[in-house]
C-alpha cells in the first residue's frame, strides 16, 4: 500500500469541499441579502433528505479557446448537477449557483454536465427540474462562430416534451436564449421580486434598441405571471417556490408511460357535496366564484391551481378525485362572465395537452357563455387561439368528464368537453342551458320578424325567450339521451369518482400520422 | 389613485358605488353587461371612490376607467 493513499484521499476531501462551499462566504452572504438562498440550501429543500447524489461536483472552468479561467476555478463551473428523490421518486436536477460567475452557463456546466442530466432524465424517464438563476451564457467562452456547435438544449427539451415532467423554477435572472428553458417547460414558479426573464437582458436591451429597463420591470412575475402568460405561479420567496416544485411533481407521473400517482383519500369517494346551492345561482346572468365549487367538489385541500392570475376567466389545475389525479377545466363566471378569450383559449389547451401527455383525465366545469364577439378578439386571432382549445380537447385521449353546470352555449360547449368531443361521462345540472347561443342572442335573430310586427315589441320578446328557454333545458337533450343524466348538483363528486373508473383502461385508436397541425 | 378599468367591451348596466363611498377591495363597484353576462368591477384595492367616469347604459371598451379610487 502506497504511504500516500492518506495523503491523496485527504486532497479528494479538500477538494471537494472547496467546490462544495460555491463562490465563498462574501457571495453567498449576498445571495441572502437579496433575499434569495444558495443553490445548495434550494437542493435541501428540494430533494428527500439524504439522497442527493451529485454528479460533476469537482467540474471547474476550462480554458475555452485560451480565456482566462476564474483563480478558484469556478467551484462546479457554476451548476450543480444530480439526481435525488423527491416524495421518494427520483428526478434530475439542474440548479444554477448564482455565487459562482453569476450562475452564467459556462462550457463545462452546459456542454457535459447539464447534457449529462437531460441524457439521463430521458433514459431512464424520470422528471427533470431546472432551478434557474444565471445571467446566461457565459460570452467570453461562447462567442466565436463556435456557437454554431451549441443549442441542444431546447432540442432535448423538445424531445423530453410530452415524455418527462420538465420544471423550470425562476428563482432568479434567466435572461437571453436561456429564457426559453421555462418557454418550454411544463410548469415554470416565479418568485416574486428577484425572478425574471427576458429573451434579452437590461444591458442587450439597451445596446440593441435603446429602451431603459430593468430585468425585472421587463420579465418579472407582475409580468409574465399576469401579463404575458410564460409565467404560470408567483410565489413569495424561493422556499414556497421549491414548494410548488414539489407539489407540481406531486400530480404527475414520472414519465408518459405510467399513471399518476394514486392518493389514498380521508374524504369519502360517494360523499355528496354540500353547500352548492349557497354557490351557484340559478340565473345564469349572475356571477360566482367557480373555485369555491371545485374545492367543494375534489378531495380536501386536493385543490392545486396552475396560472391562476392569468386569463383568470378559466381556472385550470389538478385535483384529486376519491384519490384519482384529475386536470379540472373550469369557467370562471366572476372573472368577464366566463367567456372564452385568446388567453384563456390558449391557458386551457396548454394545460389539456400537458394533461393528456401525462396520462391525467380532465374534469370540465362547464359555464361558458361562448366565445368573445367583435371586431377586438377578431384583430387578436381569436378565431386561430380558439382553434387550439379546440384542437386540444379533440386530441386529448384520456378519460374527458364533461359536467355542465350552466352554461353550454355556442363553440364554448364544444371545446368545454362536449358531445362531439367523446367525453366518456357527459352530464348536466338542472339548471343547464344547452345552445347554440344564449337565448336573449337568440330571441333577436329567430323571432325578430315577429318582434318587429308586434304591438307590442317587448312582450312579444318575452313570450319568445319563454319559449326558447323552454327548448334549451337539459331535459331535452337528456330526453335525446345526448347526454348521459340530468344529474343533482350534490352527486357531482360521485359522477366524477364512478367516471374516472368507468374510464380507468380507456383505449382511443387513431389513424396513423406524424403528427397533426395544430394552430399555433 | 387607482383607475379601475373594463375588462371587456359591454354596458354599463348598474352602478352601485357613488363617489364619496368608502370600499373595501373586492367590493363590487358596478356591474357591466356583455355577452348576455353580468360582470361586476370589483374594487381592486380598498380607499375612497373619487371619480365615476360612466354612466347606466352607456357602452364602454375595454380598458375603458370606469372609477377612480382615491
Amino acid at each position: 500500500m502506497s504511504d500516500d493513499y492518506a495523503g491523496k484521499v485527504s486532497d479528494l476531501h479538500s477538494r471537494r469541499k472547496k467546490n462544495l462551499a460555491m463562490g465563498g462566504d462574501e457571495r453567498i452572504a449576498k445571495q441572502h441579502q437579496r433575499g434569495k438562498l444558495t443553490v445548495r440550501e434550494r437542493l435541501d429543500l428540494l430533494i428527500d433528505a439524504d439522497s442527493f447524489v451529485e454528479l460533476g461536483l469537482l467540474a471547474e472552468q476550462q480554458p475555452v479557446r485560451g480565456t482566462e479561467v476564474l483563480s478558484d476555478g469556478a467551484p462546479a463551473d457554476g451548476v450543480v448537477t444530480g439526481h435525488g428523490l423527491v416524495d421518494g421518486r427520483q428526478v434530475w436536477v439542474i440548479a444554477y449557483d448564482f455565487t459562482v460567475m453569476a450562475g452564467s452557463m459556462g462550457a463545462v456546466g452546459e456542454q457535459f454536465k447539464a447534457a449529462r442530466v437531460r441524457d439521463f432524465a430521458l433514459r431512464y424517464r424520470k422528471p427533470i427540474v431546472w432551478l434557474l438563476d444565471s445571467a446566461g451564457a457565459r460570452i467570453q467562452e461562447a462567442s466565436g462562430s463556435t456557437f454554431a456547435g451549441t443549442g441542444f438544449l431546447f432540442y432535448d427539451q423538445v424531445v423530453m416534451s410530452g415524455v418527462i415532467p420538465q420544471v423550470a423554477a425562476m428563482l432568479g435572472p434567466c435572461a437571453a436564449g436561456t429564457a426559453y428553458i421555462p418557454g418550454l417547460a411544463d410548469f415554470v414558479p416565479m418568485v416574486k421580486e428577484t425572478s425574471s426573464m427576458s429573451l434579452g437582458g437590461a444591458r442587450l436591451v439597451k445596446a440593441a434598441t435603446g429602451e431603459d429597463v430593468t430585468d425585472h420591470d421587463m420579465g418579472g412575475s407582475q409580468i409574465h405571471c399576469y401579463e404575458s402568460g410564460v409565467g404560470d405561479n408567483e410565489v413569495p420567496d424561493d422556499a414556497a417556490c421549491i414548494a410548488e416544485v414539489r407539489r407540481f411533481l406531486s400530480y404527475l407521473p414520472s414519465s408518459n408511460t405510467e399513471k399518476p400517482p394514486f392518493m389514498e383519500s380521508s374524504d369519502p369517494a360517494d360523499r355528496m357535496v354540500e353547500g352548492l346551492d349557497r354557490i351557484v345561482p340559478t340565473n345564469p346572468r349572475s356571477a360566482y366564484d367557480v373555485k369555491r365549487v371545485i374545492k367543494a367538489e375534489f378531495d380536501q385541500d386536493s385543490w392545486f391551481e396552475v396560472k391562476p392570475t392569468w386569463a383568470k376567466n378559466i381556472v385550470v389545475g389538478f385535483a384529486r378525485a376519491g384519490g384519482h389525479v384529475v386536470g379540472v377545466v373550469a369557467n370562471q363566471p366572476m372573472v368577464k362572465g366566463g367567456i372564452l378569450d385568446s388567453d384563456s383559449a390558449d391557458k386551457a389547451a396548454r394545460f389539456i395537452r400537458m394533461c393528456d401527455a401525462f396520462n391525467v383525465p380532465l374534469v370540465y366545469l362547464m359555464d361558458v357563455p361562448g366565445f368573445m364577439v367583435g371586431s377586438q378578439v377578431e384583430k387578436e386571432g381569436i378565431i386561430r387561439h380558439g382553434a387550439k382549445m379546440l384542437y386540444a380537447t379533440s386530441e386529448a385521449t384520456v378519460p374527458k368528464i364533461t359536467v355542465i353546470m350552466r352554461k353550454a352555449y355556442g363553440a364554448g360547449y364544444y371545446v368545454m368537453g362536449g358531445k362531439g368531443y367523446q367525453p366518456d361521462v357527459l352530464v348536466a345540472w338542472p339548471f343547464a342551458e344547452i345552445s347554440v347561443m344564449g337565448p336573449e342572442g337568440a330571441v333577436n335573430i329567430i323571432f325578430n320578424k315577429q318582434i318587429e310586427a308586434s304591438s307590442n315589441p317587448e312582450e312579444t320578446r318575452a313570450q319568445m325567450l319563454q319559449a326558447i328557454r323552454a327548448q334549451i333545458n337539459p331535459y331535452v337533450a337528456a330526453g335525446w339521451a345526448m347526454i348521459d343524466d340530468v344529474i343533482d348538483p350534490a352527486e357531482t363528486r360521485k359522477v366524477i369518482v364512478r367516471g374516472l373508473e368507468q374510464a380507468g383502461e380507456k383505449r382511443t385508436d387513431r389513424p396513423w400520422r406524424k403528427h397533426g397541425n395544430m394552430p399555433v | 389613485m387607482t383607475e379601475v378599468k373594463a375588462e371587456l367591451v359591454g354596458n354599463v348596466w348598474k352602478i352601485t358605488a357613488k363617489p364619496g363611498d368608502q370600499v373595501a377591495e373586492d367590493d363590487v363597484l358596478m356591474i357591466l353587461e356583455s355577452m348576455k353576462m353580468e360582470i361586476p368591477v370589483t374594487a381592486p384595492r380598498a380607499g375612497k371612490v373619487s371619480e365615476i367616469r360612466v354612466k347606466e347604459t352607456e357602452v364602454v371598451k375595454e380598458g375603458q376607467v370606469l372609477v377612480v379610487l382615491e
